[in-house]
């Protein structure tokens, strides 16, 4: 499994990366959605921090939309699906691959996003770095778990895009809340509710939604669309 | 086929009887209370609503889980017909919830943890059936259903907790030391409750047999040469 695995994520990687169009569009829009909500600022004003922690997170969780569409668009070309689905591994390689593939990419965007929204909003880092790492790399992995799965849902549908994001931003909201809780943390040094909760929810959120994308992607990708 | 066989008919019958009795209840026999006064009545509907949506939700998880196993194309007609019915309920809940929010909190809406998993179930299931209406075959568009049906109700409890950490003000009900309903007023709220189970029971099965008579009548007009 772990070779099929570590195949699949190269092969991604290679091919998002050598295009980059699926890449640079995702990162356009994250930072096209933090430059227009700087906009809401007056002269001399700025956003609090929870709300830069939101728009921060906002950019990426449609970022990582984009870049799961991406990635599943990768074989709907010439039904290259079925190549995948008969490689002699199991399928939740592909899911795992997928999610790990997407995980660095969205790592890197959010590379730079986050001077972005220092920068556009007006924000600097000054709260300690350890939880606020700590919960970037555990929401990150919720979502990416989340979003590996819900990518093979809409294989073979014309508004992917869309589809995804009904059913993917609601799942979402507890690790986004989580990620705003803590963000917000990390941009003005206060911690009004205490960080070790918010990193409670986030662990049991990538646990339970790695288990469920162990468990629940055979049933979602198969052959037929 | 009759149009409406006797069970849900019985059900609906009996839901709509006893919530007519209840109504009683409600305006002379449960004491009105003292803060809130007339508004405090909206409670005994309210309760009820959001049950239900709760139940129609765990419904839907608990055909998705059997259908992933059995794929019987009953199971997923059950879950559309809990999901629907269950999106109406939580609806109802919201409009109730914030008429009662108006009056006792002074807003129309707060970020209370039960108001907001309420609220984001509803986008969830209100995603679900989106689904429904995609362009797939009829065994794939279950089997995509019953994933998001299981992965939905996974996320209930996250939802509860995360809205929890970030706020709540909503007043606990049951199990309370000092904040507990009276007497008379926790009888009514289970009348209340047994009655509209009987209605949302019925609302089910109506609209589960609705589905059922619409799948036979595709499955002759497919016979038809």
């Amino acid at each position: 499994m772990l070779r099929m695995t570590l195949a699949v994520i190269r092969k991604d990687m290679t091919l998002t990366l050598l295009r980059g169009n699926g890449l640079v569009q995702a990162l356009l829009l994250g930072l096209l959605l933090i430059f227009v909500f700087s906009l809401s600022q007056g002269v001399g004003e700025s956003l609090s921090a929870r709300s830069a922690a939101a728009v921060f997170w906002l950019s990426s969780a449609f970022c990582q939309i984009l870049m799961f569409n991406q990635l599943y668009a990768l074989e709907e070309v010439n039904n290259s699906r079925l190549g995948l689905l008969l490689s002699p591994a199991p399928i939740q390689a592909i899911w795992l691959g997928k999610a790990i593939a997407g995980f660095v990419l969205l790592l890197s965007a959010q590379c730079i996003f986050l001077p972005a929204t220092v920068i556009f909003l007006g924000k600097s880092l000054s709260g300690p770095p350890g939880p606020s790492l700590v919960i970037l790399l555990l929401t990150d992995t919720g979502m990416c778990a989340l979003g590996s799965l819900l990518g093979a849902l809409a294989q073979g549908q014309t508004a992917r895009e869309a589809l995804l994001g009904i059913v993917f931003f609601p799942l979402l909201t507890p690790l986004l809340l989580a990620g705003t809780g803590i963000g917000a943390q990390a941009f003005d040094g206060i911690d009004p509710d205490g960080s070790s909760a918010w990193l409670g929810l986030a662990s049991a959120f990538d646990a339970i939604f790695l288990a469920a994308g162990l468990l629940l992607f055979a049933f979602l990708y198969a052959g037929d669309e | 086929m009759p149009k409406s066989s006797p069970p849900p008919l019985i059900l609906l019958l009996l839901g709509s009887v006893s919530l007519a009795c209840c109504q009683w209840l409600i305006y002379f026999y449960a004491p009105t209370e003292a803060a809130m006064g007339l508004i405090h009545k909206i409670f005994y509907i309210h309760l009820p609503l959001a049950w239900g949506a709760l139940f129609s939700f765990f419904l839907v998880f608990l055909g998705s889980v059997a259908y992933l196993f059995k794929r019987d194309s009953g199971l997923d007609r059950l879950c559309v017909a809990a999901a629907e019915t269950g999106l109406l309920l939580s609806g109802l809940a919201l409009f109730t919830g914030m008429l009662w929010a108006r009056k006792s909190w002074g807003v129309w809406w707060t970020w209370d943890p039960r108001l907001t998993t309420t609220f984001i179930m509803w986008f969830v299931y209100a995603g679900y059936l989106v689904l429904r209406s995609l362009n797939l075959s009829m065994r794939r568009k279950s089997l995509v259903c019953a994933v998001v049906g299981v992965i939905a109700f996974l996320d209930v409890p996250l939802v509860f907790i995360s809205a929890r950490i970030w706020r709540s003000i909503h007043p606990a009900v049951f199990g309370t030391e000092g904040g507990e309903l009276e007497p008379k007023m926790k009888l009514t709220v289970a009348v209340c409750v047994i009655s509209f189970g009987f209605l949302w029971a019925g609302l089910v099965r109506l609209r589960e047999r609705q589905l059922d008579l619409r799948a036979r009548m595709d499955t002759i007009a497919c016979d038809i040469p």
